[in-house]
């Protein structure tokens, strides 16, 4: 690849690509992040491949493999264009009927089509419900290019905002710029990136870092790393236009080791921008320099909190460090450092093609552009979705997300990952933004967007992020390290029906310590979890802890489990996949569950036909008496009751 | 500035616990020394600072002095901060008994793993930064977190002759587990096979 | 990638096992008073620990011998050989010019390294929040069952390591278990044996 030397050698390249592809062509397009992967994305590629040859259609059909679509529970996600047909949840065996009913019958294969709520089946990609009502600005280019190929990259306008800002700004500009767009952090705290970028710019010294945090530590976030495997290159021309701004000529990628998919895609695109003069020396003919390491994390939550990054950047085990001067004057080895987040990073060239006016178009007051979230759990609809900023959470869950699924009830929304809260019903009309939800006792973070149904306990939610929270504290701080050690201790026994009066108002005491004296954002954002469900679902603790009840039967030693005897039709679907052996029954006798032997692994509950739903989940009150061994059921096996 | 209602004048660059101390004033610490970089482990040294009207809790001995700044060392939630911090440590460290007397705590309502030890950090860093030896570090994270000696820097000698790490411990955990000589059960290898065995 | 040095000797090394002559092994293992066969065992071991050594060498060049690359070659070292040895850590160190003792905090910080040998194959199963709520503590239940291990622990013969991960990002598939780095969604105990009985 010869190396661009100016933006009219850019330009021409990119003529060069874009002249060399007819839009009119039709190209199969199939996801391949991560979560498709892992439903077999690869070996699609393959039949589908194959198929193509068989039919002679080589020359006639492209196959191109893309960044992650963001429904990701429908995968794999196949696109055909230039109709833009999507196809949900291929197996390579349908690659055969999907070949010759496009390319030869030019028909559509109905069973793999998107299904809304009344059956009706939706053909296009854009008219899923899911996507209608998304605005896919940062993450839209994903569905069209290869990320492991610059070139597609190239050919959706990459690298104009670069060689604009690089040749047609000076630095200040390209600041003044991301200032009034008032872009704000997407990574959780939300501090504007414009005055960031300036402090590290106005700190004293001449070398300054600019550093990516791909960390993204949260679990049930995953924005990040589809954006990062998806396409690489907008994070990357985000942060070349960044440091140029700021004065910085050497920026890292702190990445987690857990996404060995984006650290791969990533490296090959520094490579291919290294190729092309992207990245490097007088980049694009403009005399600023600029190159990039990756640095993979190692299996630290704590790691992606910017002053414990910047430790693990120099070599040493990644702590919160107790200093309260920013990191932005004084970061890695000291020197100004600006640290964003790889979301923060990707809508940087947009900025500056489009213009700040552009995008304080689109959001609230307070919070512009767009924001990615990872919306899962109990919805129908589970993926990543880019919405702008105010759209409130019943839109996001119901009209996007498509209700709740198996027709149970919504009971809460966790957002802001194990810093966050949980919200409950009467809360859903809140506008999500960086400060709306902060005031109600939970935040917007990263993007992490958990629903939970009645099926959820939140006490063991609470008991959950509380575990996750003293798993990953670094412990060099008394009030996190053994604040949340004690109030795990206070929550676990509330699970295990061992709650005492006064736990509540421990817990409270706990926490004020926890939020107030500990080092780091993990410390003092540790009792949310706790703090929220507590004032939000109070009754479940009391519950717990004064009738030994959990509401939702999800607490073990809360509950226990029960074979109605009127409904039971002996069956023997139960008995022969209890893992206990705890289940007595035979044909057309009752079936009898063993309370000694049962571990309540919920196999029994999950298994019983629906038609006959015999299995009661008992919790707070005694369990009835099992009937007499050899009572015969009601319902005998072929006969209808 | 003020700290508890005296006005103090300081150095810019000094932290708010150097600029306490100059002027007589106590401010309780545990994981602090002269010597070393501070730490910021322990969190005893928080105060409550306020200036134009908004107040903040920070650690007194990583935070500069400022000018106008209004410092209380021994504000409500101070106290309840140390009391509880206290309670923490008692329940890994018993042998705190009588420090926390005199800050009112007669006992504890927790109960942790008893180490004798408050991973101060006070040894690890005093061999680092004053000593050169590396001799002591911390290994594993979060509630598993511990101190030890590093096997192959103990067989070499070196900590027989030298010691200092007794006189810096707070609870005198170096001393006694180490006996002078033999550093059984205080090792990294030591302590690894005790979490292996978990 | 060995260094060229490494490389040489390691050639000289194996050229030696290979071409020993029976006769030549027979003599020398006559005149130590070992066994041929644990003679010619030696030998294949000298070659791994000549290899593996040039295998570090090769990883700390790599990286320049960067102090702030520690981290990096440490988490490049436990994929090849899937633990961190202690000689191997006395000899990064003195290479980078830091204390053993950072070397010591790292491994024992971070969840990617192990200071004992793990398994051949690795079991990781997410514990991540939207997994969570999909059942992957029964999940961790049924596989703790198969593969005959504890969470955290390697098996006995050294065949499988089973380990938790705190969010591998595939939310929306939940609950997720990889198994040699294959991704699997919500597999039903059948399923489960048959990934598990692949693995020799």
């Amino acid at each position: 690849m010869a190396k661009l030397r100016s933006p009219a050698d850019l330009e021409k390249k990119r003529e060069q690509i874009v002249s060399k592809r007819d839009p009119s062509k039709p190209c199969i397009t199939i996801c391949s992040g991560t979560g498709c992967h892992a439903l077999g994305s690869d070996k699609l590629h393959e039949a589908i491949v194959t198929e193509i040859s068989k039919n002679g259609l080589r020359r006639k059909v492209d196959v191109r493999r893309t960044g992650c679509h963001g429904f990701c529970e429908r995968g794999p996600v196949v696109v055909i264009f230039p109709d833009e047909t999507c196809y949900l949840g291929m197996k390579p065996a349908d690659a055969s009927e999907v070949i010759s009913k496009t390319f030869v019958e030019k028909q559509l294969v109905e069973r793999l089509l998107y299904k809304d709520g009344s059956g009706a089946s939706v053909a296009l990609e854009g008219e899923i419900p899911f996507y209608k009502h998304q605005t896919r600005t940062v993450f839209g280019n994903n569905r069209l290019i290869d990320p492991k190929s610059i070139d597609d990259y190239l050919a959706v306008g990459g690298y104009s905002a670069l060689a604009k800002a690089l040749l047609q700004m000076s630095p200040e500009q390209v600041l003044e710029q991301v200032k009034r767009a008032n872009l704000r952090g997407r990574g959780g705290g939300g501090f504007p990136a414009g005055v960031k970028w300036e402090t590290t710019r106005n700190a004293p010294g001449d070398t300054k870092y600019v550093i990516v945090n791909a960390d993204e530590g949260d679990p049930g976030a995953f924005m990040d790393r589809s954006l990062l495997e998806g396409n690489p290159h907008v994070v990357l021309e985000g942060l070349i236009i960044g440091a140029y701004a700021i004065g910085s000529h050497e920026g890292f990628v702190y990445v987690r080791q857990e996404y060995p998919l984006a650290v791969s895609n990533l490296t090959a695109a520094l490579g291919q921008a290294r190729d092309y003069g992207l990245l490097g020396k007088n980049i694009l003919g403009s005399g600023f320099d600029f190159d990039v390491t990756i640095h993979r994390g190692a299996g630290a939550f704590v790691s992606g909190e910017s002053s414990a990054l910047m430790t693990a950047i120099e070599g040493m085990v990644g702590e919160p460090r107790p200093k309260y001067v920013r990191t932005a004057v004084s970061g890695i080895w000291e020197r100004p450092s600006n640290l964003n987040n790889v979301e923060t990073w990707a809508n940087v060239p947009l900025i500056i093609n489009r213009g700040a006016d552009w995008f304080t178009g689109v959001g609230t007051a307070g919070s512009k552009g767009t924001k990615i979230f990872a919306l899962v759990g109990k919805v129908n609809n589970t993926g990543l979705v880019e919405v702008p900023m105010g759209m409130s959470l019943r839109d996001i869950i119901y009209k996007i997300g498509g209700g709740i699924r198996s027709g149970r009830r919504f009971k809460a929304v966790q957002t802001g990952g194990p810093s966050g809260g949980c919200l409950p019903e009467s809360l859903l009309d809140l506008h999500v933004d960086f400060d709306e939800l902060t005031g109600a006792g939970s935040m917007m973070g990263s993007g992490g967007m958990i629903v939970m149904d009645e099926d959820t306990c939140m006490v063991d939610i609470a008991r959950y992020f509380t575990n996750f929270l003293a798993d990953e504290s670094c412990g060099k701080c008394i009030p996190c390290r053994a604040g949340i050690e004690q109030m795990l201790e206070v929550l676990e026994r509330i699970c295990a029906g061992k709650g005492e009066k006064g736990d509540i108002d421990l817990l409270e005491e706990i926490s004020d310590v926890v939020r107030d004296a500990s080092l780091c954002a993990l410390g003092q954002t540790a009792p949310n979890p706790v703090m929220s469900t507590i004032r939000y679902f109070r009754d479940e603790y009391v519950a717990h802890i004064e009738q030994k009840r959990c509401p939702a039967r999800v607490c073990k030693a809360l509950v226990s489990y029960f074979i109605d005897p009127v409904k039971c039709s002996a069956c023997g679907i139960c008995l022969r996949n209890c893992p206990a052996d705890a289940i007595s029954g035979g044909k057309n006798l009752v079936h009898i569950i063993d309370q000694q032997k049962c571990i309540k692994c919920n196999t029994c509950f999950e298994i019983c036909p629906t038609r006959f739903s015999a299995v009661l989940r008992i919790s707070g009150e005694p369990v009835p008496a099992a009937p007499p061994l050899g009572t015969e059921v009601a319902r005998k096996k072929g006969k209808q009751e | 500035m003020t700290i508890d209602g005296k006005e103090v004048e300081a150095e810019e660059g000094k932290t708010i616990l150097e600029a306490a101390r100059s002027a007589g004033i106590h401010i309780p610490t545990f994981c602090y020394h002269e010597k070393l970089t501070p730490y910021g482990a322990c969190r005893f040294c928080t105060v409550e600072i306020s200036k134009k009207g908004k107040s903040r809790l920070v650690t007194s001995c990583v935070y500069n002095v400022e000018d106008g700044l209004v410092v209380q060392t021994n504000s409500p939630k101070v106290i309840k901060i140390r009391k509880m911090l206290l309670e923490f440590m008692l329940a890994s460290a018993p042998v705190l008994a009588e420090v926390a007397k005199q800050y009112g705590v007669e006992k504890s309502r927790f109960k942790s793993e008893v180490t004798q030890c408050i991973l101060c950090g006070l040894c690890a860093r005093y061999c680092a930064e004053v000593k050169g030896a590396n001799a002591i570090t911390f290994v594993g994270r979060g509630v598993k977190r511990r101190v030890a000696f590093v096997d192959e820097v103990v067989s070499s000698g070196v900590c027989m002759d030298c010691r200092q790490c007794f006189g810096v411990c707070p609870t005198g955990k170096i001393p006694r587990e180490t006996d002078g000589a033999s550093f059984e059960g205080i090792t990294v290898q030591d302590v690894l096979s005790r979490m292996n065995r978990k | 990638m060995a260094t060229a040095k490494a490389r040489t000797t390691s050639a000289e090394v194996q050229g030696l096992s290979g071409q020993l002559p029976e006769a030549v092994l027979s003599r020398v293992s006559d005149k130590l008073g070992i066994p041929a066969g644990r003679l010619s065992r030696m030998v294949e071991v000298l070659e791994q620990v000549v290899q593996e050594k040039g295998d570090t060498d090769s990883i700390v060049e790599k990286y320049k011998a960067d102090k702030s690359a520690l981290i990096q070659i440490l988490l490049e070292i436990q994929r090849e050989r899937r633990w961190l040895p202690k000689e191997v850590l006395t000899s990064v160190c003195e290479k980078l010019g830091v204390p053993l003792s950072r070397a010591y905090r790292i491994a024992t910080f971070y969840k990617a390294f192990s200071l004992v040998p793990q398994g051949r194959h690795l079991v990781t199963v997410c514990m991540g929040t939207a997994c969570h709520i999909r059942g992957s503590p029964r999940l961790l239940d049924k596989v703790v069952k198969v593969v005959n291990v504890n969470p955290g622990e390697t098996s006995a013969d050294q065949k499988f390591t089973l380990e938790t991960v705190n969010c591998l990002g595939c939310c929306a598939l939940g609950p997720v278990i990889v198994v040699d780095g294959e991704y699997h969604s919500n597999p039903s105990s059948n399923e489960l044996e048959g990934l598990v009985a692949a693995c020799d």
